[in-house]
């Protein structure tokens, strides 16, 4: 009892609250004694009711329940976690003393120990029992925060918990399906990009024989520069996702192996149906770049100046199904078989019109507003268009099907 | 590139589309350039819509320079389409086609008041182009799908009390497919079951299409199709559809939309009503 005082008194005395010790006692015992009410909750009680009674709100908040990793679900919630300490970071402002992953048997997660809290450093690798921590979240992902009125405790048996090395899975670009996992990669650089942002140092695709993906690497990362046409081993990615298109950030934690092996850069074939609603400008005849293929505008490559292009058929258009909208590009001898004409036919039609857009004009007459249904693998966010079929007419049996789905 | 995605093209029958009275700028803040959005009542959020129907008629009503307007007519209705100078592909292909024949349209909803308070749905035309009974037919499926995917999501909301929350239709930035149906649930009382008549009825029509054969390919298909009168004005839209419904449904409908609270209007895209005091008369369902 005499223990129990003290807390509250001490707890008191950090409001600037004085209180008698006889008061609190009496108050306590009524609880314990008379209600037979549970020394945690007496404890709150008379705590909460002197912080009322002088006007200091006290913190609303549920008791911390023991919890398990993988059952943080909401931000704001009071929990106590058995866990160990994976990895430690570099805490990125002063207000933090320590940050890093915290697992248990059911996972991992990012934990923040405000300098304000006052507690005892954690050591990497050393388990405790972390209590009255609280939940947060940051888009979608959840920390725990240890304040002020945390406890560390150290457990002397060890948590089963997967090592942080570990807690990032080796995949293939195409099992890639949702953000905020970490992962493992093995993949050649295919493209770079000019980073369009100072806090970028380098941006591009990789690949591997499922696919490809966007990466970027932050320059807080402080990694080495990747090389295109290199193959890595990017470890402790972790992904993210933009309208529904992934990629992979490369930030402090991650680590590249330069490989010696060649990785082959693949695709899988993806499948969509839809609408044709646009055929997009550069779509016909158009004039690419002898050196780099890329198609001119004017008569002139972005890279290598005014050039004597050659002349290529193709379209870029964009196919709809009513849910989501898909780009897609078609090559010439795609394109040809498409629209039936030949690249032959369409310089003539362009110079007797003396005009190359009459030939997307004659694509989109034939193409726009009808139902196609494409294959071919899935590059940035076009398809790569490696067939391309009419969709097939509707029966009477599919309109049955459909009727008998509707609920009168 | 990035950023910037494609406001996709949502698949509408022309009786919902004509239904809706509910359009809104999308964003924090809602300045000039926010993307317009119609909110129609089994919750699609639309910027562009996407239809294949049958052109009946067209007319060059501009004056110095070409307008063209065109009616498209789906197995529920029809719509009024647009395309002038600044759709100038559009313009020329509308203004070289014989009606009737299958058109797809990609489109602008626009939503125009009269000065008697009737709302008046219409698309501008971004592209036009001729296609076959065949599209048509795959267009009324996919439509079908669409609306009943919609509906499926509006039954799964929970119905909004008649009484309706003024508050609702300026709360923007409906983000999912479930917040839009709660959304259009609360503006318009949608009846679930008069729409899943709805798209019975296009799909039975489409059926009876395909029962006659190809025979009739090149004939206006046989179920709703109006027989418009060429030439109607503007003032006589709500009668001259002339589709299943009775010319009186319709006008109750015109009348009903003319009574609508100015809830929608809250952005003032549009003239304002002059009639506010009256509150959630207007129930899509009578019809059904």
């Amino acid at each position: 009892m005499k223990e129990l005082v003290d807390q509250i008194s001490a707890r008191l005395k950090e409001q600037n609250i004085q209180v008698p010790d006889a008061e609190i006692e009496s108050r306590l015992k009524k609880l314990i004694e008379e209600f037979r009410v549970p020394e945690s909750e007496a404890r709150r009680s008379v705590l909460n009711y002197f912080f009322k009674e002088h006007g200091v709100m006290p913190q609303v908040r549920a008791s911390a329940e023991k919890a398990v990793i993988s059952a943080i679900k909401e931000p704001g919630k009071w929990v106590d976690l058995q866990v160990k300490v994976l990895d430690l970071w570099e805490p990125a402002t002063e207000a933090i003393s320590q940050t890093g992953l915290v697992g248990d048997g059911t996972g991992s997660m990012k934990f923040v120990k405000w300098t304000k809290a006052g507690l005892p450093n954690l050591e990497l690798g050393k388990s405790y029992l972390l209590k009255n921590v609280v939940t947060d979240e940051f888009q979608g992902r959840f920390s725990v925060k240890l304040n002020r009125t945390s406890q560390i405790e150290l457990l002397e048996t060890e948590v089963e918990a997967k090592p942080a090395s570990l807690a990032a899975q080796p995949l293939k670009i195409v099992e890639i399906s949702e953000p905020g996992r970490w992962v493992d990669l093995t993949v050649k650089v295919t493209q770079l990009w000019e980073a369009n942002s100072d806090s970028i140092s380098q941006s591009g695709l990789i690949g591997d024989d499922t696919g490809t993906i966007k990466f970027v690497k932050w320059v807080k990362a402080e990694l080495p520069n990747l090389e295109e046409g290199k193959s890595y081993r990017l470890k402790n990615l972790v992904t993210d996702e933009f309208q529904g298109r992934f990629s992979v950030k490369l930030n402090r934690t991650s680590q590249i192996e330069p490989l010696d092996i060649d990785i082959e850069v693949g695709s899988q074939s993806v499948e969509f149906t839809g609408a044709l609603v646009d055929v997009q400008k550069g779509s016909g005849l158009i004039k690419r770049c002898p050196v780099c293929k890329r198609s001119l505008a004017k008569g002139v490559c972005s890279d290598h100046g005014k050039v004597e292009g050659t002349y290529d058929l193709r379209i870029k258009a964009v196919i709809d199904d009513g849910r989501r909208v898909q780009d897609v590009l078609i090559n010439r001898e795609t394109t040809e078989r498409l629209v039936g004409l030949t690249l032959d036919a369409a310089k003539q039609m362009a110079m007797e019109a003396l005009d190359h857009e009459v030939v997307r004009s004659m694509i989109e007459g034939k193409l726009v507003g009808r139902y196609f249904s494409v294959t071919g693998p899935r590059v940035d966010r076009y398809i790569l268009v490696e067939s391309i079929n009419e969709a097939a007419p509707v029966t009477v049996s599919q309109i049955n099907e459909l009727m008998a789905t509707v609920e009168v | 590139m990035a950023g910037f995605s494609r406001e996709v093209a949502r698949r509408i029958f022309t009786e919902e589309l004509k239904s809706s009275n509910y359009s809104f700028r999308d964003g924090e803040d809602q300045h000039q350039y926010a993307p317009q959005y119609l909110l129609t009542p089994t919750g699609a959020k639309c910027n562009r819509v996407f239809m294949v129907g049958i052109l009946t008629e067209k007319d060059d009503i501009g004056g110095d320079t070409e307008y063209w307007r065109g009616r498209v007519v789906d197995p529920t209705g029809s719509i009024l389409i647009y395309a002038g100078q600044y759709q100038p592909e559009a313009a020329q292909i509308l203004a070289n086609m014989e009606a009737p024949a299958y058109v797809a349209v990609v489109g602008k909803p626009n939503l125009y008041q009269t000065e008697d308070g009737n709302i008046i749905i219409s698309l501008r035309a971004e592209a036009i182009q001729r296609v076959d009974e065949e599209t048509r037919n795959q267009w009324i499926m996919d439509t079908a799908r669409r609306t009943l995917e919609r509906l499926q999501v509006l039954s799964s909301t929970s119905p909004a009390p008649i009484s309706g929350d003024f508050a609702t239709a300026d709360k923007v930035s409906a983000a999912t497919p479930a917040q839009d149906a709660q959304r259009a649930r609360e503006h318009y009382q949608t009846d679930i079951g008069h729409y899943r008549q709805m798209v019975i009825r296009a799909l039975t029509s489409l059926e009876e299409d395909l029962a006659k054969g190809r025979s009739k390919a090149k004939d206006l298909p046989a179920a709703p199709t109006a027989k418009p009168e060429s030439g109607i004005g503007e003032s006589k839209i709500g009668s001259k559809a002339g589709i299943e419904e009775p010319q009186a449904a319709e006008k109750a409908t015109q009348a009903a939309k003319k009574s609508r609270p100015k809830k929608s209007e809250s952005l003032n895209a549009w003239p304002e009503q002059e009639s506010d005091e009256e509150v959630e008369t207007f129930h899509i369902g009578k019809k059904s």
